[in-house]
């Protein structure tokens, strides 16, 4: 995609940015903004007129005061490690960087919590807890360089979610900078908040609503043991059987990921893992008291050979399971070793249909001509098809592009979701259609407009169709019984 | 009477009432299209609606400004989809808990959730009040394990979010907007949620008479030495409290938990012994009294809770830091208790005899505000349980 032309802001609006957050922390020159066109998913670009870097809350709320006076569009933005396109700036418009705000405020491990800011690093969480014993369980594969106020927005998931849930079911509470630069406290580190569950529509809002300057997590107890196996099997048939069998034994698997072929191939290009060459692989975590894990390991390591494993391995020692997880964790950008370009997906489809869905997806690349590799979270049903591409050969791109559309709409035909963690986005926001009616939409709208009515937030996000919030809704108008006195309004 | 289309009416009875007010009239639509015929209808004839499930938590709130009719899901009881190899149920708002239970339990499942009065508590009413059971310890309230809701908004607009896998983070969350809503911003026709296999063991421990500050230590002992209990309920025991601490999950890894909590609760002091069961009934007890506060804090402030609610019955979830509380309630107690637990919550679940004195809910949380915006946008003419929520939303 060609670059658009930058708007360029008023130099006198911009110098008013810089007195709040100082000239180092206000970017402006074009070659400098260039950084801050697109996230993780390049191909979505727009120029900011301004990009600016708060250190402090009341710099972030001074910020807002100003965007609010002037009608400037705002996208927040942390690391930019999203796939969707989710911090893509508005052109000429204001890029809020969050990554200097980056303090661990508080941690209180008798009552299981902790306050950070939301340029904190995920992986950084668990390292400041691990002396304790304690973790952060939300663990994206990008959490080397991701911020957990890019996780508050996406609702980022990861392996363990399968056992352990979302950010979603991670975070207590946070402070909010409204759009006007109010600041608002959601919930908090005591249970059963009072009111609506503002938190629960703040997570995954994708910056829709405002900027998230504090954010309260649940922090655990590390489980006591970890028992990790890696299979192979001849094809994805039978790796998705060997998953069906071990969750119908009750077995919740801290994590279970499946990696196809091609994906073993990249891989192992890229990462040097001594994998063979198979038709699938599973890596799996069981986690829990050592007793019941040891159990569950033993059991999930038969059900995977009744399903007809070649190899089961089962690492020596920390390290070599870290490698294990290392190469997991690395498929997209290994996916770079074999291929010069490509498209991630991240459709969800019930558990039960992956094989069929497979096929189907088989189908496409080979009707295509376009290679596909796949990598997903198997437990939850969450697929990572990445539609390989060279852009130097015109028409490829497109070509990638409309078999990628054609696989989320095979996920939704399926009863699944569009998007599993990466979020809507600038990529996904066409594709909302296929999920959700227009009332769907039009309803999610009223949350959006309860914190955002003149939808300045990461606008042109997550909603197909732009939709501004019209009138305000008028004022209360008393019932008939209320004016004729017969009920009052306590 | 105008019935829209074929959802049955009738005239309202005094058990209809909603905290004390009682409504004019009755519908129980069959179906979601006639529940959102009714909802348009209510729209048009600008009737004020609350909405009853089992009518467990009909006590729950303030008044209603008024009440126009009361929309019951009773006939809504339809198991939509259940696909236990995807571990994912769909079901009608007016299908019950225990339902729900026995249908998935077929397969060694069940929904993680073990709110009171399971053969009465439907699934709109469990969403629409944020249930929860002790349970919650392992596997979260109910915000945790919905993963799609259908609305049948205010101007009988069907809405939906989510959907039926458990993974998906595609448009807002309205789910979770969805649960401890009380039926103000529309009628939950329906959910789905995630479900989990049954345990194949369960075991529980029980230790007698330990104070506040030892049930904190013994809880606190036992995360230290990594167990994992699924729940853990303290409840009131003449000035103490007992504590019963459950392990679910395969037979060894539970026999091998129990053993070693047991040797972590008598190194820190405690009398341990077999539970009988009767813990559960008095947990039960307390849960269903009338009159009931709910009392959250954090954990390690059980003490103070102790304190504050001296003379009353608790039984408190330890790790979650919420319980419940029943006895001789008074507004300075009340207001007493509101005051000394800051950043907690206190609120009047039931107190049919004492509506006048207590306040349900307690001062309005810091974003009311945007709660405020929030029910303007689904219920701009505040028909639905107006006033029943904090604040008089």
């Amino acid at each position: 995609m060609d670059e658009p032309p930058a708007a360029p802001l008023d130099p006198a609006l911009i110098a008013r940015f810089a007195a709040i957050v100082g000239d180092r922390n206000c970017i402006w020159r074009p070659d400098e903004l260039r950084t801050y066109e697109c996230d993780g998913l390049t191909s979505f670009r727009a120029r900011p007129g301004v990009v600016v870097l708060p250190a402090t809350r009341a710099e972030v709320v001074e910020v807002m005061r100003l965007a609010h006076r002037e009608s400037l569009p705002i996208v927040p933005r942390g690391s930019g490690t999203g796939l969707s396109g989710g911090a893509m700036p508005v052109p000429g418009g204001v890029v809020l960087g969050l990554s200097r705000m980056k303090r661990i405020v508080e941690i209180d491990f008798a009552n299981q919590w902790m306050r950070v800011e939301p340029g904190v690093i995920n992986l950084e969480i668990s390292k400041r807890l691990a002396p304790r014993g304690y973790y952060y369980a939300p663990d994206p594969s990008s959490q080397q360089v991701c911020t957990i106020g890019g996780n508050v927005a996406e609702n980022s998931g990861g392996a363990h979610c399968l056992k352990y849930g979302f950010t979603t079911n991670h975070v207590l509470g946070a402070t909010l900078v409204m759009p006007d630069g109010e600041v608002v406290e959601l919930a908090g580190p005591v249970a059963e908040p009072i009111g609506y569950d503002l938190r629960g529509a703040l997570v995954g809002s994708e910056g829709t609503l405002g900027v998230v300057v504090e954010v309260v997590l649940r922090i655990l107890r590390r489980p006591e043991a970890t028992r990790t196996f890696f299979a192979t099997f001849p094809s994805t048939d039978e790796a998705g059987n060997a998953v069906s069998l071990i969750i119908a034994a009750g077995i919740v698997p801290a994590a279970i990921e499946m990696m196809d072929r091609l994906a073993i191939v990249a891989i192992k290009a890229a990462t040097g893992v001594d994998w063979p060459d198979v038709g699938a692989a599973l890596l799996m975590d069981v986690d829990g008291p050592v007793a019941e894990v040891e159990h569950t390991a033993a059991e999930a390591n038969r059900l995977a050979r009744a399903a007809g494993a070649i190899e089961i391995r089962v690492p020596r020692d920390p390290a070599e399971r870290d490698t294990m997880w290392r190469g997991r964790k690395s498929a997209f950008a290994a996916v770079g070793r074999i291929s010069p370009n490509y498209v991630v997906q991240d459709g969800v489809i019930p558990r039960s249909e992956i094989a069929k869905v497979l096929r189907e997806i088989e189908a496409l690349a080979t009707a295509s001509g376009l290679r596909i590799a796949n990598v997903f979270h198997a437990g939850d049903g969450n697929l990572h098809p990445l539609v390989l591409y060279d852009a130097a050969i015109p028409g490829q791109e497109t070509l990638a592009e409309l078999i990628a559309g054609q696989i989320l709409k095979l996920c939704v035909a399926s009863g699944g979701s569009i998007t599993g963690e990466h979020g809507v986005g600038a990529d996904k926001a066409a594709y909302m259609d296929d999920m959700f009616t227009d009332a769907d939409l039009a309803t999610m709208s009223f949350v959006r407009c309860a914190f955002d009515p003149d939808v300045r937030m990461n606008p042109g996000k997550v909603f197909p169709t732009p939709r501004l919030c019209g009138d305000r809704p008028g004022v209360y108008v008393a019932h008939a019984t209320e004016r004729d006195g017969l009920a009052g309004r306590g | 009477m105008t019935g829209a289309a074929g959802a049955m009416v009738r005239e309202a009875r005094d058990e209809d009432a909603i905290a004390g007010v009682r409504p004019r009239q009755v519908f129980a639509p069959a179906s979601l299209a006639e529940a959102s015929e009714v909802m348009a209808l209510a729209a048009r004839e600008r009737l004020r609606l609350g909405f009853v499930g089992g009518g467990t938590a009909l006590e729950l709130g303030a008044p209603p400004r008024g009440l126009d009719a009361i929309v019951r899901t009773e006939r809504l009881a339809q198991i939509i989809e259940y696909a236990p190899a995807d571990m994912v149920i769909v079901v009608q708002a007016g299908v019950t808990l225990a339902a729900v239970q026995a249908e998935v339990g077929k397969h060694g499942q069940r929904l993680a959730l073990d709110a009171p009065a399971p053969e009465r508590a439907t699934i709109g009413g469990l969403v629409a009040t944020g249930a929860f059971g002790p349970l919650r310890m392992r596997y979260g309230a109910i915000r945790d394990l919905i993963i799609g809701v259908t609305l049948v908004r205010a101007d009988g607009e069907i809405a939906r979010g989510g959907g039926k896998v458990v993974k998906n983070v595609a448009g807002f969350d309205l789910p979770k907007v969805a649960c401890g809503s009380l039926g103000t911003l529309g009628l939950i026709a329906g959910a789905a949620f995630r479900l989990h296999p049954l345990p194949e063991a369960t075991t529980t421990v029980q230790l007698d008479a330990l104070t506040a500050d030892g049930v904190v230590a013994v809880m606190a002992a036992a995360r230290d030495a990594q167990l994992e209990p699924a729940a853990a309920i303290a409840v009131t025991s003449g000035e103490r409290l007992d504590l019963a601490v459950r392990f679910e999950g395969f037979g060894r890894g539970v026999e091998h938990q129990v053993a070693r909590f047991v040797e972590v609760a008598r190194a820190a002091g405690a009398a341990v012994r077999d539970a009988t069961g009767s813990i559960w009934r008095r947990h039960d007890a307390i849960r269903a009294a009338t009159p009931r506060l709910r009392v959250a804090a954090l954990p390690t402030q059980l003490p103070e809770v102790a304190r504050q609610l001296a003379g009353l019955a608790l039984a408190w979830y330890p790790t979650l830091g919420v319980g419940f509380a029943t006895g001789a309630l008074d507004g300075a107690m009340l207001a007493r208790a509101r005051a000394a637990l800051t950043g907690g919550s206190i609120v009047v679940e039931a107190a049919p005899e004492r509506r006048a004195e207590l306040d349900p809910w307690g001062p309005v949380p810091a974003a009311f505000a945007i709660m405020q915006r929030l029910k303007q946008r689904f219920d701009p003419d505040h028909r639905l349980n107006p006033g029943r929520f904090v604040g008089g939303l």
